[in-house]
């Protein structure tokens, strides 16, 4: 048996979240915010602020050092050690508790034998990603947390590392607690999921009949959406949706019989474009001009805060957009959505 | 002033300005590592006394020493049984002096380098298997080293240059404790101009070579 209820106060956020569960592939899910990254780091130990007991495995973990709990921790940074080779991160889990096969079928598995030479400073947000996923699979753990760990990997990649995460469990005989804001991440790799909202699990259970409820309204991939605005209906057109936010901002939303007016719809961070000039001949069927408020670093990449249309977004892009747009606080940007991008949710 | 003799106060006040590096090191670094992750309401105060010999007149801390290394005191005593000598009047009072006012430089430096570890680096260490002894060799001190370095460049450096404690407590004993800065005072009091400003030119040398050397490693460490 797993379990964890857990409290913190923090300004302007509490965490007060309690979940069990006994399946071995199990994930927490909820936007940017929610709380989930602060449930895995208590649970590994590394929040000693967060009160509250933590069983792993049948075993009280909570009190004991991160070295004590046997947990195999994938931060979402990688939080590789920058000044080592990926072979030495790797030998310094093989060495403190795992072993030297268990680390070989990980890099394996991982794709990340021409790395190993490479300083950790030197990845890419990915490489990043499965470095630390292998170092910790060599500390042979007990119980693994994952904190969104295909996020900077790409898509290729990110199918072929999925069914080698989904084995885990069964190959390595250690559980899996994943967070993650991708609810087909959830479908495709947890048995289990504790959806979390403002610091609290509001609904928890099995996937499909967790999300059965949300998708009935066709808003699967609105679930953990950063931009949540109730819209009017202004028009509906052949498949396309006129849409006005209150405070003006008119939107196109591919358009889907039978919405109630008004509706609430999401936009998912990542699905939104930037472009510091106005970009012509596109397909995007929303092109707002606005303005940067604030970057803001999510894990790998970076959230810019942007206020567009009269509401205030927010866009994930990578770091190495974020510079070669210069982006910065009062910069002006353009922002591009898709109307498919549009996401009506309950 | 002979080349010889010039060497001789060069070296004398090189070795004790590696002896007081040598003797703040490991404590420097341990308390630069507690103060940079303590949350100890303790933390302000013990900051407030180190950084002391920063603020206090030199010989204001080298009375203090005075009386902690003479025969009076007990630590003074206890100094003599296990040396076998006093130690007052001797070079090791002087460095002993460069230590006590280098120390809040490497100590701060220390602070500095640690406080730029990310603790969650130490916990995912820590997580990893291995004991809080490697999470501190392997992790927390390669990265805090720059700082460490730092902290020790200039600690050496203060160190060469301390005059005010070190002549309460080492005196002024030619080949014995007589070091650059008081080597170039004695001349000055003697009005041998010509004298102190050579060993005024050989002290810049010095400074200018562990400062670029400092510089040189610190940059290819940054690379």
């Amino acid at each position: 048996m797993n379990a964890f209820e857990l409290r913190a106060r923090y300004p302007g956020f509490s965490l007060e979240a309690s979940s069990a569960w006994t399946v071995p592939r199990a994930a927490l899910f909820g936007a940017s915010g929610s709380g989930k990254t602060t449930v895995l780091e208590a649970i590994a130990g590394a929040r000693p602020e967060v009160a509250g007991p933590v069983t792993i495995r049948g075993r009280r973990v909570d009190g004991l050092t991160p070295r004590g709990r046997g947990v195999g921790w994938v931060p979402q940074d990688a939080s590789l050690f920058p000044h080592l080779t990926v072979e030495e991160n790797l030998a310094f889990a093989v060495f403190a508790r795992g072993d030297r096969a268990a680390a070989g079928a990980a890099v394996e598995a991982l794709e990340i034998g021409p790395l190993l030479r490479r300083r950790a400073r030197d990845l890419s947000g990915g490489e990043r990603q499965r470095v630390a996923i292998a170092r910790a699979l060599a500390s042979r753990p007990d119980f693994l947390l994952l904190d969104e760990p295909l996020a900077s990997i790409d898509r290729p990649l990110r199918a072929r590392i999925l069914p080698f995460l989904r084995a885990l469990p069964d190959r390595t005989g250690a559980p899996m607690l994943l967070v993650t804001h991708d609810p087909l991440e959830v479908l495709a790799l947890a048995e289990h999921v504790a959806v979390l909202e403002n610091g609290r699990i509001v609904e928890e259970g099995d996937p499909r009949s967790v999300f059965s409820s949300a998708a009935a309204f066709g808003a699967l991939h609105a679930l953990g959406a950063e931009n949540v605005f109730p819209v009017r209906v202004l028009a509906r057109g052949e498949g396309i949706a006129r849409l006005a936010t209150p405070n003006g901002c008119a939107l196109e939303m591919a358009s889907l019989a039978g919405f109630p007016d008004p509706l609430r719809v999401a936009v998912r961070a990542e699905d939104i474009l930037l472009a510091t000039e106005r970009p012509g001949g596109v397909s995007a069927q929303n092109v707002l001009a606005g303005e940067v408020l604030a970057l803001e670093p999510l894990g790998a990449q970076v959230g810019v805060r942007i206020r567009a249309g009269g509401e205030v977004w927010l866009a994930r892009v990578t770091t190495r957009a974020v510079e070669s747009l210069a982006l910065a606080a009062g910069r002006p940007v353009h922002m591009l959505v898709k109307a498919h991008a549009i996401l009506p949710t309950a | 002033m002979t080349a010889g003799e010039v060497l001789g106060v060069a070296l004398l006040t090189l070795r004790v300005g590696f002896a007081s590096t040598a003797m703040i090191l490991l404590p420097g670094i341990a308390l630069g590592r507690w103060l940079a992750r303590t949350r100890s309401p303790a933390r302000a105060l013990v900051q407030t006394l180190v950084s002391l010999p920063m603020v206090l007149p030199p010989v204001a801390v080298g009375l203090v020493l005075l009386h902690l290394l003479s025969r009076r005191s007990p630590t003074g005593r206890a100094l003599e049984a296990l040396l076998g000598s006093p130690l007052l009047l001797t070079w090791w009072a002087a460095a002993i002096a460069s230590a006590a006012m280098s120390f809040p430089l490497l100590v701060h430096g220390a602070r500095q380098g640690f406080a730029a570890v990310p603790v969650r680096l130490e916990r995912v260490a820590s997580s990893l298997g291995a004991p809080a002894s490697r999470v501190f060799l392997r992790v927390s001190l390669p990265l805090a080293a720059r700082g460490i370095l730092h902290g020790a460049v200039f600690a050496f450096a203060r160190g060469l240059g301390e005059f005010g404690a070190t002549t309460l407590v080492a005196g002024h004993v030619p080949g014995e404790t007589e070091t650059l800065a008081l080597a170039i005072y004695a001349r000055i009091e003697r009005f041998e101009e010509g004298e102190a400003f050579l060993l005024a030119a050989v002290s810049a040398a010095l400074a200018f070579s562990i400062t670029a050397a400092a510089e040189v490693v610190l940059r290819r460490d940054r690379a």
